[in-house]
């Protein structure tokens, strides 16, 4: 099963025109029909919650209503048909792309693969004892960069029943476990990137059911920090970071968003491949971060600028 | 401890929420809601991932803690909806938990006050 990772999340939204704002503001463009997109095409869709075209809701708080996974080819596709048509109904939509359930009831689309190949460079530094990676008078700091979100990495599901989900996506699908958090699920990536995860699960009760977070990966950590930064200038509210994840080792930084869940920016995340064998850790916030920082009002080596006495922002 | 003023009640539209840090803790730990002359003020921290140690924000924007057609609270983490006069929780991942009530008071004058030890936490 070639599949590369999530191409698209469609969201039915109570309120359009917030999340349309929002989706703007973190960084994707607006392609029409509803449709926000990075860099590489990969994309969120909004609709408003009562348009007739969108697969039910699931009858949590959860906005989400389908996740649209990138495969290599048709003959991926093909494969992916068969094998879910033995004990389920798989629908052939107009555009080419097929529907199914996951055993969880999360509505799943396949297509071939939207994305565009990126030819970006990363993040570069430079260090002692290390060939310099930026040439003599090369400045890594630049105001005004775009820091876009490149491409759409990973979402995480909050499902009923850990064990069944995670025996669906590896056995059915072909993902592969590449790390696990006791007490919450297993990090999963699919066959065709290399990418630490795509798909992360937490067992939570029914009522729970849906999406925690998704979050696109960008140029590096300074993007990450400067998009971040920006966002919180337009009044959006921080949840959580920016900081960097242990298993998978990407940055994070993580907001409260009007799609009715978080939505994070991420980057420089592990890769592996069948020789990894995966770890495991009991879940909690000592699991799940190497450091955080918090967001607080800017200031210069010093002091506070004068007014802002002690007026420390806490997001 | 004194009563903390928050704003003028023309501050907040009839059907709105605004945030508030009446107790200079570097956010808004505070909103309140505006039905008419009723206000309903709670805490801003959500009881699916709040605990003592961490209160837990509700508004994805400065001030922006109802739905769209302004009927619910909603919280922004995970999409938890709260009766805006009870601060039950009706759908999500704190349902039948409930939003900390904070006293408020509206004075002759128009303007909105926390009383002495309004808003505090139990100990
Ligand atoms: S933190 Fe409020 S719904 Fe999860």
């Amino acid at each position: 099963m070639n599949i590369i990772g999530p191409d698209a999340l469609v969201f039915g939204v109570d309120d359009l025109a917030a999340c349309a704002q929002y989706l703007t503001d973190y960084g994707l463009a607006p392609a029409g029909n509803g449709r926000f997109e990075a860099l590489d095409g990969t994309a969120i869709v909004l609709a408003h919650k009562d348009d007739a075209g969108l697969p039910a809701p699931m009858g949590t708080a959860s906005m989400l209503r389908k996740t649209i996974y990138g495969v290599a080819d048709q003959a991926a596709l093909g494969a992916i048909a068969e094998e879910l048509g033995r004990d389920r109904e798989v629908k052939r939509l107009p555009d080419g792309s097929i529907e199914a359930l996951d055993d969880m009831g999360f509505v799943l689309g396949f297509q071939v693969t939207v994305r565009r190949a990126l030819d970006m460079p990363a993040e570069t530094i430079n260090a002692p004892g290390a060939a310099p990676q930026r040439k003599p008078n090369v400045v890594a700091v630049d105001e005004n960069a775009p820091a876009l979100p490149r491409t759409l990495s990973h979402v995480v599901y909050f499902v009923p029943d850990v064990p069944r989900a995670e025996k669906f996506y590896v056995e059915r699908l072909g993902f592969a476990c590449t790390d696990r958090l006791v007490g919450a699920g297993p990090f999963l990536r699919p066959a065709g990137t290399l990418d630490h995860h795509t798909l992360f699960l937490i067992q939570t009760p029914p009522f729970m059911k849906g999406i925690e977070h998704f979050t696109f990966h960008m140029g590096g950590p300074t993007e990450v920090m400067q998009a971040g930064s920006r966002f919180v200038n337009k009044g959006y509210q921080s949840f959580w970071g920016p900081g960097r994840h242990k298993m998978g080792s990407n940055w994070f930084w993580y907001f409260n968003s009007p799609l009715g869940c978080h939505v994070e920016y991420d980057a420089d995340m592990d890769l592996h491949d069948e020789q990894w064998t995966a770890r495991e850790a009991p879940a909690g916030a000592d699991a799940s971060q190497l450091f955080l920082f918090e967001k607080r009002d800017n200031w210069a080596p010093g002091g506070p600028p004068p007014g802002a006495a002690g007026a420390a922002e806490r997001h | 401890m004194d009563s903390v003023y928050l704003c003028r009640l023309d501050d907040i539209p009839d059907g709105t929420s605004r945030g508030f840090d009446p107790w200079r803790e570097g956010r808004d730990t505070v909103f309140v809601v505006r039905q008419g002359a009723v206000l309903h003020a709670w805490r801003n921290a959500c009881p699916h991932y709040g605990t003592r140690d961490r209160e837990v924000p509700l508004a994805w924007r400065k001030d922006a803690y109802l739905d769209a057609d302004r009927s619910s609270i909603v919280c922004a983490a995970h999409g938890a909806r709260f009766d805006i006069a009870t601060g039950i929780c009706t759908l999500g991942p704190c349902l039948g938990q409930g939003l900390q009530r904070v006293e408020v008071e509206l004075a002759p004058d128009n303007n909105i006050y926390i009383p002495p030890q309004g808003g505090r936490r139990p100990i």
